[in-house]
């Protein structure tokens, strides 16, 4: 995935798409978008960076995994088997990007309970347990469920400002390598050696 | 929570918040804390009383695989979000530290259990003729079993240390720190059954040993703040904390004055003087402290765990 800085507005559409996708709790952000504060008034600047699994090729959190509940798939998304994972959290402390998140149980965005305030509440609890469990780690799957049927991933599809793109970054000739290649795209926190396979395009 | 969360959205140094108490799930998240701790003396005691081999020595080494197989135990199921599936936990030891020294406490357990088997065995009512615990059998297990609490002693450095992100945690004094300061635990829990008048090492070996081990805990630390000092700015921003917030009381007002200095002087104390009848006592007080100083140094390192940002 490519996100362009130049374009994202900070908007937090994806991580509203994200939510209504996967129904998350409350704290959890699959996709969240931080504040990127530079400079010193009156020359200070603020830039939103929006944040999901980067989709390591060498990925800390699987490496780190005791169980192997968290493996990289061979179109290399990383993704946590939810009947494997024992909630020890490994992952989520070796994760550099903070993309991960402990799920101890389902509760009501509105009563904080564990009981559904509403029908939609109940819906949205029917689906991410269908989609997880209680007492593990979840993280951002770029929607493989939509991708495996040629959609794209929510986030990307909902973004009003066309930030992101997706797309095969072994291809050379797809639009995200392209964009990679003339924006000079760069990835965080490359020095780790985690090999991110999410791209950003600079702001300036 | 809300100003944590706002935090948390910011391109700054990021606060760990899953291990240690005041973690997403306030006091279940410490049985990690405890986990390691507890761990760490009931290993350190096990090398140190067989090391040693004082009379009753035994006794001592029983209670350390005690601590082990089963408050280690416990307080690592009550930290799991889902503990019924524990046994997943060890088929990793490859690229897992937490598998390596999960594996590690199991056969520190059991080799050591063999080990202490004839002294085991009469308490039970058995009589014992399979092996002793001086024979070649004996030895290797006792040998299988040291090298496994050398490990249960280290690991937990090691799963600090293979957090690349986070400053504090990602160096090498670690393990080397864990390592010191679960035999002077181990020490500590000997000193304290000595207390309680079931046997142990003499007040003058308890006086050596503890000199020994608290002036290499205090260069330890010293190495370990200087090292956070000359790192990067996250680095910086975790030494700050341990010196300056609310983790600075249990960094510098209990792992610090009270289970470090504090025993040091009562040491030099002993050294110079005879007390005499009060000796165990005041040994017994500081192994109290030495213990406390124990989890607050682990408490605070946890708690000074901050991630690099992002960008």
């Amino acid at each position: 995935m490519v996100i362009d800085l130049k374009r994202c507005t900070g908007c937090f559409g994806c991580v509203v798409a994200c939510k209504a996708e996967h129904h998350t709790p409350p704290k959890v952000f699959w996709a969240k978008v931080l504040r990127n504060e530079s400079g010193k008034y009156p020359n200070s600047s603020r830039q939103p960076l929006p944040i999901i699994c980067m989709h390591c090729k060498e990925p800390e959190c699987e490496k780190v995994c005791p169980t192997g509940a968290t493996k990289k798939r061979e179109d290399g998304v990383v993704i946590v088997d939810h009947n494997k994972c024992v909630g020890c959290r490994y992952c989520v402390v070796a994760c550099p990007y903070g993309a991960r998140y402990f799920v101890q149980k389902w509760s009501d965005y509105f009563t904080g309970k564990d009981e559904p305030s509403s029908k939609y509440a109940e819906y949205s609890r029917k689906k991410w347990l269908e989609e997880s469990d209680r007492g593990v780690v979840t993280k951002c799957t770029f929607c493989v469920e939509r991708v495996e049927k040629g959609l794209k991933p929510a986030c990307v599809l909902c973004c009003p400002a066309e930030a992101r793109t997706f797309g095969d970054l072994d291809d050379l000739s797809s639009e995200v390598s392209k964009l990679i290649k003339k924006r000079h795209g760069f990835r965080l926190k490359e020095e780790l050696g985690t090999d991110p396979c999410v791209y950003y395009l600079p702001a300036r | 929570m809300a100003e944590t969360q706002q935090k948390e959205m910011m391109c700054a140094p990021r606060a760990q918040l899953e291990w240690g108490f005041g973690g997403r799930r306030k006091i279940r998240d410490g049985a990690l804390l405890l986990a390691l701790f507890i761990g760490g003396i009931g290993a350190g005691q096990f090398v140190v009383s067989t090391w040693l081999r004082y009379p009753g020595y035994e006794l001592s080494a029983v209670v350390g695989l005690l601590f082990i197989a089963v408050g280690k135990s416990a307080a690592h199921l009550a930290y799991l979000g889902r503990p019924a599936r524990f046994l997943r936990l060890f088929l990793r030891p490859k690229t897992s530290w937490i598998s390596r020294g999960l594996i590690a406490m199991i056969f520190l357990v059991v080799f050591g259990v063999a080990y202490l088997a004839p002294y085991l065995a009469p308490m039970v009512g058995m009589s014992w003729t399979a092996w002793s615990m001086t024979d070649v059998l004996g030895r290797s297990f006792l040998g299988i079993a040291t090298i496994a609490a050398f490990i249960v002693m280290i690991y937990d450095g090691f799963v600090l240390n293979s957090c690349r992100s986070i400053s504090s945690w990602h160096t090498m004094l670690l393990p080397v720190m864990f390592f010191i300061y679960s035999i002077a635990g181990g020490v500590a829990m000997i000193t304290l059954i000595k207390a309680f008048g079931a046997g142990g090492l003499s007040t003058d070996e308890i006086v050596t040993l503890d000199s020994f081990l608290l002036s290499a805990m205090f260069a330890m630390v010293v190495f370990y703040i200087i090292n956070l000092y000359s790192s990067d700015l996250t680095g910086r921003e975790s030494l700050r904390r341990l010196m300056m917030s609310r983790t600075a009381i249990f960094f510098i007002g209990l792992a610090l004055v009270a289970g470090l200095l504090v025993p040091l002087l009562l040491t030099v104390l002993h050294q110079a003087e005879d007390l005499g009848t009060i000796a165990t006592l005041t040994l017994a007080v500081s192994a109290i402290l030495e213990l406390a100083g124990d989890l607050s140094v682990r408490h605070s390192i946890l708690k000074a765990g901050l991630h690099a940002p992002v960008i």
